[in-house]
C-alpha cells in the first residue's frame, strides 16, 4: 500500500475548504484505503482528506484499541451537539504537540459511507472528539487554532526546531 | 488526530535520565505534562521507574542482542528497546501487547525504520530469554542492576544484609503519608480515604502515619489541597520526635527543603523555627508547603556550613541536620541514583557532612540537642561521620536513639524496606552545659 504524505502545519494547503464528494468510484475507494493505511502507520486515530492534500469532504477514523474498527465518513454533518469535554489532542499535521481542547461531549452525525449510503448515529467520548477534530480539517481548521496566540507561536517554533534537527540528523 | 504515545515519551525521557544526567523526578515532571489521562501518566511513571531501576541489567542484555550498538547513534531507540525488555521481564505485560506497542512506538518516535529491528530484537529475546536471563543472573551487576562500586560498598558496610538490601532497592516502595494533626486526626483521614475506596494501613509505631499499598497521584487524594497530610516516608517521620522540640524553643532545620520535617516539627509544638536551605530554587516549594499546611516558619536562604552569611548569633536549643547525602537508602524510590551516583561522590559527601556538623555545633545552645539524619546506608556518611564529630568536640555526647533499628556507631540505621520504610540513619548529639 502506498503511503500518502501528510501535510504539516503551517502548510497553507491545510487551510483549504473541502468540497463535497460527488463520485463514489474506484479512485475514491483507493484513496480511502490509502488514507486508512496512512493513518494506521502514522500512528493516528483519525485522518482527514485535507491532510493528504485532497480537498474533498472525507475522513477516516479508528479509536479502537485493536485498530480493527475503521470508520469512513463522507460529506459529514453534525446535527446535534451537547455537553462539553476536554481532551488532550494531538494531530498528525502537528507532530509531537499535544494540547487540551474543549469540544462537545456528545454529537449526532449524518454522513455517507464509503459506498455513498447514508448513515446516522450518535457518539460520545474519544470518537466524538476525533470526528469533531477531523471535521475541523475539512473546513481548514486545526486544533492549534483553539490555543492562545502565544501558545500557538510556541508550537510553531517548536515544530520549526524539530524540522531543523530532523534535517541535520 | 493522534494520541501521545507513553512508550515513545518514556524512551525520550529515559534517554535524558541515562545519558544527560537528568533526574527521574525532573524528567517525569517535564514529560508527564503531555498527558491529561491519569492512566497514561501512571504508565509513564511505571516505565521510567522500572527502566531506571533495571537499566544496568537490560542495557547489557540489549548489547548482547544487537550486532551494532545503538546507544550512541540512536539513544532514544536504544532506550525504547530497553523499555521493551523491561515490559516483558519486569512489568509482566503480555508478550504480544508489549512487542506490538514497542514497535508502534518507533513510529511515534519518528523512527519508523527501526520498527523491524525492534520487532526482531524483542522476538529474539523471547526465544532466548531463559539462557539470556541465566547469563545476566550470573553476574552481580546485571543480577541486581546496581553499579559494582555500590554493591561492594553495601557488602562492606552490611555484610549480613547485602543481598536483602539489593533486593529491597529493586522493590516498589509503598506511599507513606503523615497526617497534619492540627487539621484532622489519622482515624478521620483514614475514614475519608476508605469512603473513596482507598485502603490504608495505620502503623502502630508512628502516631501520624498512614501507608497506602499503591502509589498514586497524591494531589488527587481527598484533603491534599486542604493540608490534611504530607507525603513523607515512615523513617523520616521519626525526626520530629527524636528532636523533642518543645513550645517556646528556638529551633533550626539546617537543610530544610522541601520542608517536610520542619512542617512536622511545627505541627507538634509552637516553636520559633528557622527553616534554612542553601538552594534558593527550593524555597518557594517550601513556602508553598507551609502555606498549604497552615504553618509559619522563618524561611531563609543560606548555607548551614557558613553561618556568617545568615546567622544572627542567637543559639538554637534544637538543631536538625537532615544532611545532603548519597540517598543510597531511598534507591527504591529514586532508582536513577544507581545511574547517577559515583564512588567518588561518597568521600566528598562525607567531607561536606562533617563540615556542616562542625559549623552547626557552635550554634547549638549548651544543654541543647542536635539530631543528625541521612537517607544513606553507608557507614562513611553515618556512623563514621558521627564518630568524627564526637572525637572533635569535647562537649558532644551521643544519646541512645530510641528506635529498634540496627546499631550503627552512636546512631541507629534502618535498612531499605525494613518495616516498609526507607533506608535511614539517625544520631542524637547532646551538648553539655
Amino acid at each position: 500500500m502506498t503511503m500518502l504524505t501528510i501535510l504539516e502545519f503551517p502548510d497553507p494547503r491545510l487551510r483549504t475548504k473541502a468540497q463535497p464528494v460527488m463520485a463514489f468510484d474506484v479512485a475514491l475507494q483507493g484513496l480511502i484505503d490509502a488514507m486508512l493505511a496512512t493513518m494506521y502507520a502514522a500512528p493516528g486515530i483519525g485522518l482527514a482528506a485535507t491532510q493528504v492534500n485532497v480537498h474533498r469532504q472525507l475522513l477516516v477514523a479508528d479509536v479502537s484499541e485493536e485498530k480493527n474498527q475503521p470508520l469512513v465518513l463522507i460529506n459529514p454533518k453534525i446535527t446535534l451537539q451537547t455537553g462539553q469535554q476536554v481532551y488532550q489532542e494531538g494531530c498528525l499535521s502537528v507532530p509531537g504537540i499535544y494540547a487540551d481542547v474543549e469540544r462537545a461531549d456528545r454529537i449526532e452525525v449524518q454522513a455517507l459511507d464509503r459506498h455513498g449510503r447514508p448513515v446516522q448515529f450518535g457518539t460520545d467520548g474519544l470518537l466524538a472528539v476525533c470526528i469533531q477534530h477531523e471535521m475541523d480539517h475539512l473546513v481548514g481548521k486545526l486544533f492549534v487554532d483553539y490555543l492562545s496566540p502565544l501558545k500557538r507561536e510556541m508550537v510553531r517554533k517548536k515544530l520549526e526546531k524539530q524540522r531543523r534537527t530532523a534535517s541535520v540528523a | 488526530m493522534s494520541q501521545a504515545n507513553p512508550r515513545a515519551l518514556a524512551a525520550q525521557a529515559l534517554s535524558r535520565i541515562v545519558h544527560d544526567g537528568v533526574s527521574l523526578r525532573a524528567a517525569f515532571a517535564t514529560f508527564s505534562t503531555t498527558f491529561s489521562d491519569a492512566r497514561d501518566r501512571a504508565l509513564l511513571s511505571a516505565l521510567l521507574h522500572a527502566g531506571a531501576r533495571w537499566w544496568l541489567r537490560f542495557d547489557t542484555a540489549l548489547t548482547g542482542l544487537l550486532e551494532h550498538p545503538l546507544h550512541e547513534r540512536e539513544p532514544q531507540v536504544h532506550a525504547l528497546l530497553v523499555l521493551g525488555l523491561v515490559q516483558l521481564e519486569i512489568l509482566g505485560l503480555p508478550e504480544y501487547a508489549a512487542v506490538a506497542a514497542t514497535v508502534e512506538a518507533t513510529r511515534a518516535l519518528g523512527k519508523p525504520k527501526f520498527a523491524n529491528l525492534t520487532n526482531a530484537i524483542l522476538r529474539r529475546w523471547l526465544r532466548e530469554r531463559e539462557a539470556r536471563n541465566a547469563a545476566l543472573d550470573a553476574d552481580a551487576t546485571t543480577r541486581s542492576a546496581h553499579p559494582r562500586w555500590l554493591i561492594k560498598s553495601i557488602a562492606a558496610d552490611w555484610p549480613d544484609h547485602a543481598d536483602a538490601i539489593l533486593a529491597a532497592n529493586n522493590a516498589q516502595a509503598p506511599l507513606w503519608l503523615r497526617v497534619n494533626s492540627r487539621r484532622i486526626t489519622r482515624e478521620e483521614l483514614a475514614a475519608k480515604f476508605a469512603a473513596t475506596d482507598i485502603e490504608v494501613e495505620l502503623p502502630e509505631a508512628l502516631a501520624q502515619a498512614l501507608v497506602l499499598g499503591q502509589s498514586l497521584d497524591v494531589t488527587r487524594l481527598p484533603g491534599y489541597a486542604d493540608g490534611w497530610f504530607s507525603v513523607q516516608d515512615g523513617a523520616a517521620q521519626f525526626a520530629a520526635g527524636l528532636l523533642d522540640a518543645r513550645s517556646g524553643m528556638r529551633v533550626l532545620d539546617a537543610c530544610a527543603a522541601p520542608g517536610g520535617k520542619a512542617a512536622h516539627i511545627l505541627e507538634g509544638a509552637e516553636v520559633d523555627l528557622v527553616a534554612l536551605d542553601r538552594d534558593p530554587q527550593r524555597l518557594p516549594r517550601m513556602l508553598e508547603n507551609f502555606a498549604r499546611l497552615g504553618l509559619r516558619a522563618d524561611v531563609r536562604e543560606g548555607d548551614a556550613g557558613d553561618p556568617s552569611t545568615w546567622w544572627d548569633g542567637r543559639h538554637f536549643e534544637r538543631i536538625l541536620l537532615d544532611a545532603p547525602c548519597s540517598a543510597s537508602g531511598i534507591i527504591r524510590r529514586q532508582p536513577d541514583i544507581k545511574l547517577h551516583r559515583r564512588a567518588s561522590d561518597i568521600p566528598a559527601l562525607a567531607a561536606q557532612q562533617a563540615r556542616l556538623l562542625d559549623a552547626l555545633w557552635p550554634m547549638l545552645a549548651p544543654g541543647g540537642r542536635l539530631v543528625y539524619a541521612t537517607c544513606s546506608l553507608l557507614v562513611a556518611e553515618n556512623a563514621a561521620c558521627i564518630g568524627g564529630v564526637l572525637a572533635r568536640h569535647a562537649d558532644a555526647a551521643g544519646r541512645r536513639v530510641p528506635l529498634g533499628w540496627h546499631a550503627a556507631g552512636a546512631g541507629m540505621q534502618n535498612l531499605p524496606g525494613e518495616a516498609g520504610m526507607d533506608g535511614f540513619f539517625y544520631a542524637i548529639l547532646d551538648k553539655s552545659n
